[in-house]
């Protein structure tokens, strides 16, 4: 029959076998809810399906006429029954590929293959991983998003926006308190919007453009290709590298890529590194914009937060019952990236996360109202304050971990603020920055958490970043302090 | 083919509106009954263009990457074809219908339990022969299945052709060749679907 593979006679008579025995089978056929026909899931099972062979499992008897029969069909064979099979179908694509199939010119372009190389090949494709983030992460999404865009919307804020919404509710309200709610220094409008609009989108948009960008053009893969003996160290596969690399965009949305890893740990690992040492798009963005003045800070942060990403990957690793996962993946051409898709892919992922976290920042302004208003506020920021002492912080810097622990961009936009008003020297700075990238993940990505790997894993490990977070913190500052080092 | 449900209403169904709707609960001006026959389903590997087909078929925006992964959720969405509402699901990349990681079992399990008026098997033009055992197995597992040689652009720059008329005779089901990003071959791949509708129109418009 057309577009029918045969297969190996031994493979066949095992197939025919079994079909006519379900046949004789009636009610004890297990798989008549299954929509594949019998010759499919024949050949499943000769393959040893694990899901299928669950099935199988109700009935001992069948399982062991299966058994049988494997073993019969695997002795008339030279190669495993999987192998034979694999094999019948590849030469089969391949003769029907020659047959389709025309070459109407030799013109497979070199450059792409030359370029192919260039990215897999350690020697030059950390070189060129280096310039990918140096212009396209430190001088594109730091230097012009959270820099230029984020002091241009900013100014608009500060001098036009701010002032009206302040003299407003002041005229319409006579009430304080709410006054404070919309407008003045914690306001939903001058605090929560404007964090949202001014400090986070800027940053937001220009590290998803570049992403889409990176994205598109194949590159990604490549890494992947590139990393894998070094995710191999912290008992990951080349193939966690994209949901790693897509953490940086959002911990959120790389949470739940983890799926494709293959194996519980790995999943395990990967989403314990990705709450940890794995900043966001909004919050690493303005961390660039802080540290950005002073590169030798810019450098200790990026050499701290990799340092612990690999000990503690490896810890991990090593402390962890099981072994890394093979590494295998698709490989897309490296083409020209498409503009339409780029922007239209931008433009969704800017909209999905402005809409996510904007009520969020509001709900955040408001809590912190009540907070305030009650005086609870005051109490918690009180009780912070020691730890913030700590980490050699000033007084004004308490807040800002209150605010990291709704969301740690908010904490980070909170950060930007009080860098902006000059209150903070530059190992004050390094320090908070690595709180805060360590810190606790944000309220959606600890739903998803919960959702991934279950409420106990998600507690073991918030409960080890809490601490850990301020821990490495104060270390930092003990060391800074003691080696005498000013940033 | 043009559909006339949706031409009274300015908007053809082939060349979606520029107004993305972004989210799925804003559904395109289809019928708002849910399709009572069971739906199409999209297969194949990772990175032959199944979001992007998925996209120009229902009009959602799923975000299409260039690596596998990111199709992770199964994506439903409403076609309208041959005047008939359909869902379409866009299911997570697979090499075979063995799994291996959960995305792949994911995909798997739909195929496996669910029952579809058809499966459209994407396949990558310039690796047809690394593509073509999946489309074996869905021939073998009695699927209604189409097969859609998606990126012919790219195979042509590639110096690469590919015979539908021969593919189709080989395998004994219906083949499209197609660019689903440049939206060509969208209308042919729809009307090859047809046939496998379980009401037929009294009359398919040529």
């Amino acid at each position: 029959m057309i577009g029918q593979v045969s297969y190996p006679e031994p493979i066949e008579a095992a197939i025919a076998q079994l079909e006519s025995w379900w046949q004789s089978l009636g009610e004890r056929y297990l798989f008549s809810n299954y929509s594949l026909s019998p010759r499919s899931l024949a050949l499943l099972l000769l393959q040893k399906d694990p899901g299928l062979w669950q099935i199988l499992e109700q009935d001992p008897e069948q399982c062991r006429h299966l058994e049988v029969l494997i073993t019969v069909t695997q002795n008339q064979l030279k190669q495993s029954i999987g192998l034979a099979i694999a094999h019948t179908r590849q030469s089969q694509a391949q003769a029907i590929e020659q047959a389709v199939l025309h070459e109407t010119k030799q013109a497979r372009s070199s450059l792409a293959e030359k370029l192919h190389r260039l990215t897999v090949n350690p020697i030059t494709g950390f070189p060129i991983l280096v310039v990918i983030l140096y212009y396209g992460v430190y001088k594109f999404v730091g230097e012009f998003g959270a820099g230029e865009l984020v002091d241009r919307i900013e100014t608009v804020f500060e001098e036009q926006i701010n002032p009206v919404v302040n003299h407003i509710t002041a005229q319409v309200v006579p009430w304080q308190p709410i006054q404070d709610l919309i407008g003045n220094d914690y306001g939903i409008i001058t605090l929560g919007i404007r964090y949202a609009t001014a400090i986070v989108l800027p940053v937001v948009a220009t590290y998803f453009l570049m992403f889409s960008l990176l994205e598109d053009s194949g590159y990604l893969p490549r890494l992947s290709l590139m990393l894998d003996r070094l995710f191999k160290s912290v008992g990951l596969s080349g193939r966690a590298v994209i949901p790693i690399v897509l953490g940086f965009g959002c911990d959120t949305m790389a949470t739940i890529v983890t799926r494709t890893l293959e194996t519980k740990r790995e999943r395990l690992i990967a989403t314990f590194l990705l709450s940890l040492a794995i900043p966001c798009a909004a919050q690493w963005g303005v961390i660039l914009g802080l540290l950005a003045q002073k590169p030798a800070a810019l450098m200790f942060w990026g050499g701290f937060i990799s340092a612990i990403f690999l000990v503690v990957g490896y810890l991990t690793a090593r402390f962890l019952p099981g072994s890394s996962g093979r590494f295998y993946m698709e490989l897309p051409p490296l083409r020209l990236p498409n503009l339409r898709n780029v922007v239209v892919k931008t433009w969704v992922r800017m909209k999905w996360y402005f809409l996510e976290i904007l009520p969020l920042f509001i709900w955040a302004s408001v809590l912190i109202w009540v907070g305030r208003l009650t005086g609870l506020f005051d109490l918690i920021i009180r009780a912070i304050e020691p730890l913030t002492f700590a980490l050699g912080m000033p007084k004004q810097a308490a807040p800002i971990f209150l605010y990291g622990f709704f969301r740690r961009d908010y904490g980070a936009a909170g950060l930007f603020d009080l860098q902006q008003q000059g209150s903070l020297t530059g190992n004050q700075l390094v320090v908070a920055a690595i709180v805060l990238t360590l810190f606790l993940p944000c309220i959606a990505q600890l739903q998803m958490l919960i959702k991934e790997r279950g409420a106990k894993t998600t507690w073991l490990i918030v409960l080890f970043i809490f601490p850990f977070a301020f821990l490495m913190g104060y270390l930092v500052n003990l060391g800074l302090t003691f080696f005498g080092v000013n940033f | 083919m043009d559909c006339h449900q949706c031409k009274s209403k300015s908007q053809s169904c082939g060349t979606q509106s520029w107004k993305l709707p972004f989210f799925r609960n804003n559904q395109p001006s289809f019928s708002k009954e849910v399709p009572a026959s069971p739906p199409i389903a999209l297969v194949g590997m990772p990175n032959v263009g199944k979001s992007v087909l998925f996209h120009a078929l229902t009009g959602i925006y799923v975000t299409v990457s260039n690596y596998p992964g990111t199709t992770v959720e199964v994506s439903r969405g409403l076609m309208q074809i041959a005047s008939q509402t359909m869902t379409v699901v866009d299911t997570p990349g697979m090499y075979s219908l063995m799994p291996i990681t959960e995305e792949e079992k994911v995909a798997r399990d739909l195929l496996l339990i669910e029952p579809v008026t058809a499966v459209i098997h994407v396949v990558d033009a310039k690796n047809l022969g690394r593509m073509l055992p999946l489309t074996f197995q869905l021939i073998e597992a009695g699927l209604p299945v189409v097969l859609a040689v998606n990126m012919m652009d790219e195979a042509h720059r590639w110096g690469l052709d590919v015979q539908q008329d021969a593919l189709e005779k080989e395998l004994g089901i219906p083949v499209v060749c197609m660019a689903a990003a440049l939206k060509q071959g969208i209308d042919e791949l729809k009307q090859r679907i047809v046939p496998f509708l379980p009401i037929q129109p009294a009359m398919i418009p040529a």
